[in-house]
């Protein structure tokens, strides 16, 4: 039987960080060893500040940037916080409970929670630029605000399923979990 | 509670598999398609406000497969359209019993965009009541209002209960913030009408007439007790008024029990399910109140 809720949002809390740079700030969370994943347009510079939910500031480092897959995987020497569980996307079904852990408008780890609308890309006809609607996204019925961007999103056992990105329409929209993979096997190659 | 996160997860996620079955894709309007439920065999349910041509729609089943769809009629006022489609094309929807939502009760929205899978939204009833006309004139057997967003292409797909029932038709034109849905009794009344007629049916008298204001000494008169009411400017011959006995200089001071101040207040009554009801008329004739019964007869296709 899996934990309450709460018992897995505090879970969840441990692994999100916030990113600095300047005066704004996003979210990321504890991928491996050392590393961080938030997105691209929430690191504009090779080198930022990484703040733990202890208050513990830290340096990071620019690893690997993908600005077409709004990634990036920072390295971040004395993280010691434990990795997230994952779980693909591709695997879940409308409905599914979700939450959100990030700094809405500066709020440090503020929860949400809602539920899986669809998964893939956004239907013809709907209010986005058309690189972005083709592109595949988990999308959530869920409140985000400035702020989120880079944080995790969740299904109901605390396993990471996108990284949240965007609102588009109310929508909130995450990049697959699956896309990290893809752009560190990338790297490796 | 000892019910866990995942076992409510899933509970959502099967009320959102198993209420598909019957949520289509709707092909009405430019751009982005709305959704829709095979409400009975062969009729789709949608919003009127997005059915937005009357020829060339088609409708996407939960199953897959686009197939061409008719109008078979529409009802602004309430905010419905119906569409038909051939037999035995999907799975009729599980209806359930809105009656007793209450504020608090947990829902979800459901809708179909083309031929990707459902669409689900979640949240929680903010408001109900009993019945209500919408702004553009329906009678509504409830209210339902709840928190939940109503996305692109979700408008006319239903709002289910967590046990997948479909307990309405979300509409996103009928009013706002909150999200209100169409009751199941009002969507079946107006799908009757619709496939009996091809539409709702509204009352007439078959009387012109204006608002007039009573002089303070008319107002104190025994039998009258109305600050106003219309004046009957003409009357149809053989016309709900004529038959009743109404004549041209006649003062309606109420309707069925309801004062009778503007025209609006009359239109309202007939835009509700009163067609061959016998209704009672106050009117003051002669400087003398007095009651007349009036069976209400259909409005004419075309009349005003």
């Amino acid at each position: 039987m899996s934990p309450p809720f709460h018992t897995l949002a505090a879970g969840l809390k441990q692994c999100v960080v916030e990113i600095r740079l300047g005066g704004a700030a996003g979210s990321g969370f504890a991928w491996d060893r050392d590393m961080v994943v938030t997105n691209a347009h929430v690191v504009r510079a090779g080198r930022v500040e990484v703040r733990r939910a202890d208050g513990q500031v830290l340096a990071g480092k620019v690893v690997v940037a993908d600005p077409a897959r709004d990634l990036t995987v920072l390295e971040v020497p004395g993280l010691g916080l434990p990795p997230v569980e994952r779980r693909d996307a591709g695997t879940m079904r409308p409905g599914e409970t979700l939450f959100a852990i990030g700094h809405p408008l500066g709020v440090r780890h503020a929860l949400s929670s809602g539920v899986l609308h669809a998964v893939g890309p956004l239907p013809e006809g709907y209010p986005v630029p058309p690189a972005l609607r083709r592109r595949v996204w988990v999308q959530a019925d869920l409140r985000l605000a400035p702020g989120n961007s880079g944080g995790p999103l969740a299904d109901s056992e605390g396993r990471v399923v996108g990284i949240n990105t965007m609102i588009v329409a109310g929508l909130a929209l995450a990049v697959p979990i699956a896309q990290v993979d893809v752009l560190l096997r990338r790297r490796a190659a | 509670m000892s019910t866990t996160l995942s076992a409510f997860s899933d509970q959502l996620a099967d009320a959102v598999e198993r209420a598909a079955g019957s949520v289509v894709s709707v092909h009405a309007r430019r751009g982005l398609p709305s959704s829709g439920v095979h409400w009975r065999d062969g009729l789709v349910v949608t919003t009127d406000a997005t059915v937005r041509r009357d020829q060339d729609i088609e409708v996407t089943l939960p199953h897959g497969g686009r197939i061409p769809a008719e109008l078979a009629g529409r009802d602004p006022g309430t905010d419905l359209a119906v569409l038909r489609i051939g037999a035995g094309r999907a799975a009729a929807a599980q209806l359930g019993d809105p009656a007793g939502l209450r504020a608090g009760h947990l829902v979800l929205a459901l809708g179909r965009i083309g031929d990707t899978g459902p669409r689900a939204a979640f949240g929680t009833v903010s408001s109900t009541g009993g019945k209500w006309r919408s702004w553009k004139g329906g009678e509504l057997d409830l209210l339902i209002q709840s928190d939940l967003t109503i996305y692109p292409g979700l408008g006319g797909g239903p709002l289910i209960s967590p046990d997948a029932r479909i307990l309405g038709i979300n509409s996103g034109g009928l009013s706002r913030p909150l999200a209100t849905t169409i009751p199941v009794r009002t969507v079946e009344r107006v799908l009757d009408q619709i496939v009996a007629k091809g539409y709702v049916a509204r009352g007439w008298l078959g009387a012109a007439m204006q608002p007039v204001r009573f002089s303070a000494a008319m107002r104190t008169r025994p039998g009258i007790g109305h600050e106003g009411g219309l004046v009957i400017l003409s009357v149809e011959p053989e016309g709900p008024a004529a038959l009743a006995g109404l004549m041209v200089g006649d003062v309606i001071t109420a309707l069925d029990g309801h004062p009778t101040l503007h025209p609006d207040q009359v239109l309202e009554l007939l835009a509700g399910d009163v067609v061959g009801r016998t209704l009672t008329v106050e009117l003051v004739r002669g400087g003398r109140g007095e009651k007349v019964e009036l069976l209400v007869g259909e409005r004419p296709r075309g009349a005003r």
